[in-house]
Parts: structure tokens; C-alpha cells; sequence
């Protein structure tokens, strides 16, 4: 039976909107580099470092890699199953909704609207429209599988698979919030059990957003561009499970010595450190099927992408385990390193597997040769060049910072005492990071420009291939029992149990999805129900609505893309910063804010160590109270109001998670807000500050950082005072 | 028995080991399924890329 299948099917969805994607993904990374080496460049309040970097990672992941993605999968899947997409109107509801989500992130986030936790970042409306055109999409592809004419789902389905329903599933669980206003919400979690949540979300987002679906690309493109089959198809079986099976457990390693439960960031790092073996043979599964065809690699920019794509990947899936290791996360973790580590997956494995896509699939789709194999092969060394110099420039940032954070010198001081000191060491490495940036994206436009210049050859008609696909045969109603066995196919004998549920894509999806579930239970569900691993702290107490109030600023300014809240029990930390942080302490964090990264000081400890003027000073212009810094000055900090009106709305909401506030709090937040401003206000005044601004925002923020980790040593400091105190 | 009780009165060791067992026995499976497979029908599944309808080869 012939049927028509439409070249361009694989049009509907993307391929084009990744590489301007990665275009725009990048000028925000230039933008933020710059930020880092130049902080006059924060242009206050919108494009601040603490609301552009989650509108690039954002970018990164839900832009670039999410239309990459979704290219590969409308290709390929059409093509594997010899079936057109399931329906042209959810392929356009897709595409179009993505693009509109997409847009909403790029204008919220500038504007400050964040739930404040990394990659999840977009606000609950926006989560909403995510969680439909996620539906969308899996309905058209499980219906596409429905109707397919290829009863093997070959295993790059598999992945993509794999990919629908972890994402839904990571998405919904860790996006679980209560709204207090239109582009306002509280997690339902709160400190300890938000961080695992949020990590085990993050970590496999990187591993079911930019891993499994590119490695799919990688098994249906590699092949085709290469001319050969798959290396070993066994090996691609024993990788995909043992992906699924592992990645899930392995995100408590994004918290080692933090307040999270030993057991637990034991448990991650080790099945981070198993993770290395399915990887790694992934890796020789891709590279091993160029064998005999690696004269083409010299001439063929298609397959130079994917050779060095595949490479990275190597390299991160070598790295990340490597960074699990406790003794190595202890150096590297907050530093630079990590940044090295992801930049190398995202512009080296999936930039570089979308580019060899895009090469590919250009002059297929457009019936005209590509416009210059020449600014191909200039895209891809450029943009070799400039991963090298962003990858190596940021790993030896990273290691020089977290090894002068922990010197100590002869005397057993901090041989780096102020935290500034590493920030102007490591100058030098941003500017080299922002050259590699620079090449990177350089060699992108050359790219797009190319793309461009073969897509105005194309002929005005396009022509219309007939392909022959294979009638449905296993799909008839089955013979009468005594004639099943004869007639039965090899791929159908009872030994081949596994065989049959790969023919039965509802039967592997619960398969993955089980996977999925049972790992994620086992790792989650302790945290939650022992009651142990989260000591409560009688002193804790909940943050008052002013400080409430300035916690949101303290979100909606980013301020966790730079600073964290976890002093780590470290002897180097505990003297640079104070105690160290128990898991008590945040019952009352919706959402946490331990952050990842340390571009200035934790802060976990900050309040009472300065009084509130160094602070006004301090968010006027950061470099009047610490020379160096590279923080941006707030000045709409000092000319915005508090809106009282929104306090206690917020206050309810936090009251609805559970946190006990006084029937005072419930019945007057925006009373009790007020008087605590005007007693900031007049002992800002009363240190020689100014006067009469009690309703600025800055007044807020201070209140919160005062607070910040000071009900362990409040007490203490009663249990001195008290008869018989210690 | 609530699920609560259940949790807590596993040490994290012993969901652990739990869970590593579960593990191995499904990799054991799916190493015994990979290596069951019929050649035949395992170049065929290899093939499928190459075989859709689609011209190969990197260059266009």
C-alpha cells in the first residue's frame, strides 16, 4: 500500500525557532556575563543579573532545547512510526502555545514575577498553560503511536517517551503552589522537603529535558547522517533503562552538606556514580556507530556537530558524577566549576546536537542543497573554539575561588577573609568566559544566516515524495487459537515478552512511568514522613508580614541567583560566616532559598551583623560599602512603596500552608507591617540615616535580612538570661 | 497499616537496600531481555532509521 507522506512534515514544529532561540538565549548570556565583570551594566530594576539569569536558563532549557526538542521528536516520530502526526490542529496548538509561554517568561521575569526556585522560575499562571500544551503534545504523540504503521517502536521513541512523562510528572509535583495573587504564589513546601523537591526536579530536568530527548536525536540522526545502524542495538536497551532507572535517584547530590538528611545525599551520589556506566555507554554507542565512516566526519559539518556533541556528552556525564562525590562537591559546589559543567551540556551536547540537526534536516525540508558547507564548517569551529574558552576559563574560576574560600593562613585565620577578594581574582576568567560566549553566539548567526540564505533557494512548488510504508498486518483480528502458533512471527514467541511490550506503547509507558514513580517515592517519601529528618526548633519562629513582605523582594530581585542560605558544617564556613545551618530553621521557607551558587557571600547569617545604614548604603551603591563588588545598586528599592493593600493576602496565603501566625497577624498583617517599618525607620535614622521612609521598599528588605538567622541565637541568648542558663 | 507507620518504621538503610534491590533485579531483566533478542530482529529495529523513505548521508 503506498501513501503520501509530506516531506515537510517535520516543519510544523521548531527547527527554525531553536536557532533563533539559541541566538536570543545567548545575547541574554552576554548581557549576564557582563553583568558579572561589569555591574554598571545592571540597568535596575528590569535587567538586573538576579532577574536575567533565570530568564537564561529559562531561555536555555524551555527555548532552545525545549523547540530542538520538539523538531527532533515531529521529525523523527513520524518517520519511525510511517504515520503523519495524530493532528495538524495539536501540532499548531502546540507549537503556538509554546511560543506563547516562551514569550510570557520573557516578559514576567524581567518584571520580577518568580516562584523563586531555579528552572521553575515561571509563576503559577504560566505553569498552568505549560501543564496544557504539555498535554497537548502527549496527546498528539500517543495518538501518532496509535495510528502507526511500524509495530517496533524503535528506540528513540523510547526516549521520547520517557520524556513525556517524567517531565509532566516532575512539573506538576514541584510547580504545587498557592496563589496570593495573579503572578503571585507560595510553594507547598517549605525549606528542607521544598530543596528536595526542587532538586529532584532540577536534577531531572537536565536529565528528561536535555538528556533523553537528545539522546533520541541522537539514535535516529546519527544513523541517518552516518549511513549505518545503530552501533549495538542491545547497548541502546541496557541505556535507556538504566537512564530511567537511575537518573531519578541521583538529584540529592545538588545538596550535599546542606541541611538535607546524610542518608539521602549519600543515596544521591551514589546512583550519580552508577549513572556513569550507562552514560558513558551511550557515548561509545554513538561514537563507535561512525566506525568506517569517519573519513566523512572531515568533510561533513552534520556529522562534526553530532561528533563533538557526543563528546561532550561524554565529558558531562564523566564530570557530573565526578562533582557528586562528596569530597569534590565540597571544593566545587557554589563555584564557577558548576557553571563550567553545565555550560559544557548545553551549548556542547544539546547546542551542538540541535545545530547537526538543523544542518541536516535544512536542505531536506527546504529541497535545496545548504548555501555553504564552508559556514558550516566556520560555525562549528568558532563555536568549538568558544565552548573551550567559556568551559576551561569558568573550571578554573570555579577551583580558584572554592580553594581560596577555604585557605586558611599560618596564623588559622581565612587567609581570604572578605569575600570580595575572590570575586576581583576571578575578574580576569569572566572576561575570558564573556570572549567564548562571544565566539559562541558568533558562530550561531553565521549559522542562521546560513539557514536563511538556504531557505530563499528553495523552488517556489515543493515536490511531493511517495513513500511506500508497510500495511498494519499485526493489527488484524487475531486467528483462531489453534492457528496462533503457526502464524504467529519470531517477534511474537513467548520468549519475547519484552518484544511484545515494546509493541504496546500504553504497557511501556506505565512501564517508564512506574519507574519513575517508584524511585522518586522512595527517595522523597522519608523526607516527608520521618519526622526525624527535620528536628523541629521550638525558637523558630514565623517571619513577621514586614519580613514576609521583604522576603518577596528578596525573591523577586533574584537575589538566590547570588547568595546562599546554607552555611555548610564546615569549619572554613562556620568562621567566615557563623553557625551552621540546621534544617529546623526553615520550616517556615515557602519557598526555600539556599540558592546554588555563590557569587557574593552567604547570607545565611546576615542578620544583626550590620546595622540597618550600612545596609540603605549597601543597596544604594554596593561598591561605597564593599570596594570591589560586582553587586548591582537597587535604586527603585528607594522609590517604590511598600503596597500595603498585598501583605495580608500573603499572609493568608502562608496561613493556609500551615504557618501559625497570631489571630493579630491574621486579623491586622498590614497594621503589624507598619509599625515594624516605622521601628526600622527611626533606628535607620537614629545610626544617621534619613527620615520619613518607612513605606520604601528597601525598608522591607531589611527587616528580612535582619531577621535572617537569628532565631537559633535569640535563643541562646534567653536561655542565658534565664535562671540557671547556660 | 498506614503508609506513614510503614516509612517509619524502615530505617533509611533499609528503604535503601529496598530500593537497590528493586533496581538490580530490574537491570538483571533487562539485560537478560537485551541479550535475548533475535540478531534478525535486532538489525531490523536498527535499521529503521535507514529504512523510512528518507535519503541518508550527512551531505545534501
Amino acid at each position: 500500500m503506498l501513501q503520501l507522506l509530506d516531506a515537510a512534515d517535520g516543519r510544523l514544529v521548531g527547527e527554525e525557532d531553536a536557532a533563533l532561540a539559541v541566538a536570543k538565549d545567548e545575547l541574554v548570556q552576554a548581557v549576564d556575563d557582563g553583568d558579572a565583570v561589569w555591574p554598571s551594566l545592571n540597568l535596575a530594576p528590569y535587567f538586573t543579573f538576579g532577574r536575567l539569569r533565570p530568564l537564561h536558563t529559562n531561555a536555555v532549557i524551555f527555548a532552545f532545547a525545549g523547540n530542538g526538542m520538539f523538531a527532533a521528536i515531529y521529525y523523527s516520530s513520524q518517520r519511525l512510526l510511517k504515520a503523519r502526526m495524530f493532528s495538524d490542529l495539536l501540532s499548531n496548538i502546540h507549537f503556538w502555545g509554546w511560543q506563547l509561554i516562551i514569550v510570557a517568561a520573557a516578559v514576567t521575569l524581567p518584571l520580577g514575577f518568580t516562584q523563586g526556585k531555579e528552572y521553575a522560575e515561571l509563576e503559577w499562571p504560566i505553569d498552568l498553560a505549560i501543564t496544557v500544551v504539555w498535554v497537548v503534545f502527549a496527546v498528539n504523540f500517543f495518538g501518532t503511536l496509535a495510528r502507526r504503521r511500524e509495530r517496533h517502536l524503535y528506540v528513540a521513541l523510547w526516549f521520547y517517551i520517557a520524556t513525556i512523562i517524567t517531565v509532566a510528572i516532575l512539573h506538576i509535583f514541584n510547580n504545587l503552589v498557592i496563589p496570593a495573587g495573579p503572578f503571585k504564589s507560595y510553594s507547598i513546601y517549605a525549606g528542607v522537603q521544598d530543596a528536595f523537591m526542587q532538586w529532584w526536579y532540577g536534577h531531572n530536568a537536565v536529565a528528561f529535558f536535555l538528556t533523553t530527548p537528545f539522546l533520541g536525536l541522537m539514535y535516529y540522526f546519527l544513523p541517518k547522517a552516518a549511513d549505518r545502524p545503530v552501533f549495538s542495538y542491545r547497548l541502546s536497551i541496557l541505556h535507556f533503562w538504566s537512564l530511567v532507572f537511575l537518573y531519578i535517584w541521583a538529584g540529592p547530590h545538588h545538596l550535599h552538606y546542606t541541611a538535607l538528611p546524610a542518608w539521602a545525599s549519600t543515596l544521591g551520589m551514589i546512583f550519580s556514580v552508577m549513572l556513569w556506566m550507562p552514560s558513558w555507554g551511550g557515548m561509545i554507542n554513538g561514537l563507535l556507530t561512525l566506525r568506517g565512516a569517519w573519513d566523512k566526519v572531515a568533510e561533513d559539518p552534520v556529522l562534526k556537530f553530532f561528533v563533538v556533541a557526543i563528546t561532550f556528552y561524554g565529558m558531562s556525564t564523566f564530570e557530573g558524577p565526578m562533582l557528586s562525590v562528596k569530597s569534590v562537591n565540597a571544593l566545587s559546589h557554589y563555584t564557577n566549576w558548576n557553571i563550567a559543567h553545565v555550560h559544557g551540556g548545553a551549548l556542547g551536547w544539546v547546542g551542538f546536537m540541535v545545530f547537526g540537526m538543523v544542518y541536516w534536516l535544512v536542505p531536506r525540508l527546504y529541497q535545496a542543497p545548504l548555501y555553504s558547507l564552508r559556514l558550516a564548517s566556520t560555525h562549528f569551529w568558532i563555536s568549538t573554539i568558544g565552548i573551550v574558552l567559556y568551559v576551561v576559563s569558568l573550571w578554573a574560576a570555579g577551583i580558584t575561588e572554592g580553594l581560596m574560600w577555604r585557605a586558611f593562613d599560618d596564623t588559622g585565620r581565612l587567609q581570604f577573609p572578605d569575600f570580595v577578594e575572590t570575586s576581583v581574582r576571578i575578574a580576569p576568567m569572566y572576561w575570558v568566559r564573556m570572549l567564548g560566549g562571544s565566539l559562541y553566539i558568533t558562530g550561531t548567526l553565521i549559522g542562521i544566516y546560513n539557514v536563511y540564505k538556504t531557505w530563499a533557494a528553495r523552488p517556489a512548488v515543493y515536490a511531493l515524495a511517495e513513500v511506500e510504508v508497510p500495511v498494519p498486518t499485526w493489527r488484524r483480528p487475531r486467528p483462531a487459537a489453534s492457528d496462533q502458533r503457526a502464524l504467529r512471527p519470531e517477534a511474537e514467541a513467548p520468549a519475547h515478552w519484552h518484544r511484545r511490550w515494546e509493541g504496546l506503547p500504553m504497557v511501556f509507558s506505565v512501564l517508564v512511568g512506574l519507574a519513575v514513580v517508584v524511585a522518586s517515592l522512595f527517595e522523597i517519601l522519608p523526607t516527608f514522613l520521618i519526622g526525624d529528618n527535620v528536628p523541629r526548633i521550638a525558637a523558630v519562629r514565623p517571619y513577621r508580614p514586614l519580613e514576609l513582605y521583604g522576603r518577596d523582594i528578596y525573591i523577586r530581585e533574584g537575589c538566590y541567583n547570588c547568595h546562599s542560605q546554607m552555611v555548610r558544617p564546615f569549619v572554613d564556613e562556620t568562621v567566615r560566616y557563623g553557625e551552621y545551618s540546621k534544617p529546623g530553621e526553615f520550616v517556615y521557607d515557602h519557598p526555600f532559598q539556599w540558592g546554588s551558587r555563590r557569587i557574593g557571600p552567604d547570607i545565611h547569617r546576615e542578620g544583626g551583623k550590620r546595622n540597618h545604614v550600612w545596609h540603605w548604603h549597601h543597596f544604594r551603591d554596593p561598591r561605597a560599602t564593599s570596594k570591589g563588588s560586582v553587586m548591582p545598586a537597587y535604586p527603585h528599592l528607594f522609590s517604590d512603596r511598600i503596597d500595603w493593600g498585598e501583605i495580608q493576602d500573603r499572609v493568608d496565603a502562608m496561613a493556609m500552608l500551615g504557618t501559625p501566625y497570631s489571630k493579630a497577624a491574621l486579623d491586622d498583617a498590614p497594621g503589624q507591617a507598619r509599625a515594624q517599618a516605622e521601628q526600622i525607620a527611626a533606628e535607620l535614622a537614629a545610626q544617621g540615616g534619613p527620615t520619613g521612609v518607612a513605606d520604601r521598599e528597601v525598608i522591607a528588605l531589611i527587616a528580612y535580612l535582619q531577621r535572617l538567622g537569628t532565631d537559633i541565637t535569640q535563643r541562646a541568648a534567653a536561655e542565658q538570661a534565664a535562671p540557671g542558663g547556660k | 497499616m498506614r503508609l506513614s507507620e510503614l516509612v517509619s518504621a524502615m530505617s533509611p538503610t533499609q528503604l535503601t537496600e529496598v530500593a537497590l534491590l528493586i533496581f538490580v533485579g530490574v537491570f538483571v531483566a533487562v539485560g537478560v531481555r537485551a541479550w535475548r533478542t533475535v540478531p534478525s530482529e535486532r538489525e531490523r529495529a536498527a535499521r529503521l532509521p535507514l529504512d523510512d523513505g528518507e535519503p541518508t548521508g550527512g551531505r545534501r
